[in-house]
């Protein structure tokens, strides 16, 4: 499953950041618009790399699509940073 | 060998499936007593246990948890850092060693071994990677520092 929302909440002793959904899945809309300048760029490094390009594009996806569920929490200096991708 | 058997490990050897496939397969193959609602219930009808058939359910996240107070960092505060990733992720990340070029493994063979990692990476194959991230699963390294460095890690799968 592709990751849909990111959470970001910044929290430092002298201000405080309101949690911030980032609609990832609103990325899809130029990720498809500019799909075919994506391929050729993937296939083109991939070439130039002397690697397979559809398995290139494979890992990237599955890379891509295993994101959700990924927490980081940070807590240094008093600031708190986390992220959250759902 | 049965045929299903066969065609299990001809997949594998195809390059089909991945070799934590292969062995979810096999073992769904195994005779499995809970399908077997005769014989399973009469085991458990006279058994003076509590407890139950214990089923292991496999990890989803891999979790490190590090905590160091002010005397390690030097910052106002303890610092802490929880970072939960999914098993996914780690195997998606593995396979992408497999892309690197294989004129590059030498290259990369050489500058391990500068920095005191004696690795090969074209004797890594992916299916040890997997492997490795499947018992991954047991892991489990608790790290308390020592008398007066209060700090903490703790790498785990849940």
């Amino acid at each position: 499953m592709t990751p849909n929302i990111a959470v970001v909440h910044v929290q430092t002793p002298h201000w405080r950041m309101i949690p911030l959904w980032i609609p990832l899945f609103l990325l899809w809309i130029p990720a498809i618009l500019l799909s075919p300048i994506i391929l050729l760029v993937i296939i083109g490094l991939a070439i130039a790399g002397r690697i397979n390009p559809w398995r290139a594009i494979a890992t990237l996806w599955n890379l891509i699509c295993s994101l959700p569920g990924t927490n980081v929490r940070v807590v240094a200096d008093g600031t708190k940073v986390t992220v959250r991708i759902l | 060998m049965n045929e299903n058997r066969r065609q299990i490990l001809e997949m594998l050897a195809a390059g089909k499936i991945t070799a934590s496939e292969a062995d979810q397969l096999l073992s769904a193959l195994e005779p499995d007593t809970t399908t077997h609602a005769g014989t399973f219930t009469g085991s458990f009808a006279g058994s003076n246990s509590s407890e139950g058939p214990t089923v292991k359910t496999r990890a989803k996240y891999l979790r490190v948890l590090v905590e160091a107070d002010e005397s390690m960092t030097g910052m106002k505060g303890p610092t802490t850092v929880n970072v939960r990733v999914p098993m996914q992720l780690l195997r998606a990340g593995v396979r992408l060693a497999s892309l690197i070029p294989a004129q590059a493994h030498d290259q990369l063979d050489e500058a391990l071994s500068r920095h005191g990692v004696p690795i090969t990476l074209s004797q890594i194959k992916p299916e040890n990677l997997e492997e490795l991230i499947d018992h991954l699963e047991d892991l489990s390294v608790d790290v308390d520092g020592k008398e007066g460095n209060n700090t903490k890690v703790r790498v785990f799968c849940e």
